[in-house]
């Protein structure tokens, strides 16, 4: 029985699909058999970030209207063992994807996974309630900014209410808190949110932070999982992330600014 | 560090501003999700059996729920207009108007007296 995972955040554009692409590709990399789902029906791109755009053919829709066989639309990563990308469709609406239909997917997903990871559209609607329906856990990507703060509490009162877990009465969802795009910099100098001010905010345990780096538009733009660039802090602090997500205890990193010097910036790279 | 750093004040940090905002838009948007979804229903339809006998504004109206330890208040509050124009309302409604849907600005003068209704009621 795999654990279903979503990455979700209300607002937009804070590094749900990077998120989703690193955290599921750390899991396989520590020998877990995962896929990542791509919800976003109509703007696919999870694709084009795992780097396996040109091998779709078929998409999640397809499986789920009976059009294609699941094995036909999972993409086996050409990287890494034990990654699967199910890719979404980019014609179709957010109205393609039933209850019923996400249930039967990832029932037969399950049989073979041990995670299954479940990248969120923006929104509260039908796509992103669909991503976080059926998930075990949550993690919620945020940045150290208003409008992204308030949207993640929006979305946490959603998990808490509309999930299947909610809905049952069963166990509720884990919640974990996965803050993106920080500068320790801009914070000590008062301009940006303190991990420390998200926390007593959102109120839900801290999975990991992630430093603001130019690693991460440099692995989008070649199609590659920022976790695969093991000497940027962001790839280290995804890595550390989903360590943490494992059970693992592990000290957060990048959250005090950096030395600038070369021969301290060494020793923390070897630390 | 410039010289210009001297006179001014030192602003007050941004991000505190930020958070503070936050805990306080929050905590309100919370509350409203913990509330019952049946106040704006209620509100319709009070306003829909008020109408009925007397002309108000819907705008007027606010229905409020506190909850308490041992009790808990709803409070309705409803404006009612001068007693002149209701009056006339009245009088003119039964044959135009039902719910009382419209009705409002256009009667009452600017700036006339307005009289106040309060209920409250433990529930």
């Amino acid at each position: 029985m795999s654990k279903i995972i979503v990455m979700t955040s209300g607002k937009g554009g804070v590094g749900k699909t990077t998120s989703s692409a690193a955290f599921a590709t750390g899991l396989a990399l520590r020998g877990f058999k995962t896929v990542v789902i791509d919800f976003d029906v109509g703007l696919r791109n999870l694709d084009l970030v795992m780097g396996c755009e040109r091998r779709v053919v078929f998409d999640f829709i397809n499986v789920i209207n009976g059009e294609a066989k699941l094995n036909q639309a999972l993409i086996k990563d050409k990287r890494i063992e034990n990654l699967y990308i199910l890719p979404t469709s980019q014609t179709r609406d957010k109205d393609a994807l039933t209850r019923e239909g996400v249930e039967k997917v990832l029932n037969e997903l399950s049989k073979d996974f041990d995670y299954i990871l479940c990248d969120s559209p923006a929104g509260i609607e039908r796509g992103a309630l669909m991503s976080l329906y059926f998930a075990d856990h949550a993690i919620i990507v945020t940045n150290p900014e208003v409008s992204s703060v308030r949207d993640s509490d929006r979305i946490l009162g959603v998990l808490n209410s509309r999930s299947r877990r909610a809905e049952q009465g069963l166990e509720p969802v884990t919640q974990q808190l996965l803050l993106t795009r920080y500068d320790p910099e801009r914070v000590e100098k008062g301009e940006m949110l303190k991990v420390d001010d998200v926390l007593e905010i959102l109120a839900i345990p801290l999975l990991g932070v992630i430093p603001e780096s130019q690693a991460v538009l440099r692995a989008s733009n070649v199609g590659m999982p920022v976790i695969l660039d093991e000497v940027s802090n962001a790839g280290l602090a995804y890595s550390d992330a989903v360590g943490r997500f494992l059970g693992e205890d592990i000290e957060h990193r990048f959250v005090t600014p950096q030395k600038k010097g070369l021969f301290s910036r060494l020793l923390r790279r070897s630390a | 560090m410039s010289i210009f750093n001297f006179f001014r004040a030192a602003p007050r940090a941004s991000a505190v501003q930020a958070k503070e905002r936050l805990q306080i838009v929050m905590a309100h948007e919370r509350a409203g999700r913990s509330g019952p979804d049946y106040l704006p229903m209620l509100q319709q339809e009070l306003l829909a059996v008020i109408a009925k006998y007397v002309n108000i504004d819907e705008n007027k109206v606010e229905v409020k729920l506190d909850r308490g330890g041992d009790c808990s208040t709803l409070e309705v509050n409803i404006e009612l207009p001068a007693r002149e124009q209701a009056k006339a309302a009245a009088a003119a409604k039964p044959a135009e108007k039902s719910a009382g849907n419209d009705v409002g600005a256009a009667k009452r003068p600017a700036g006339g007296a307005v009289g106040n209704g309060g209920a409250k009621k433990r529930i």
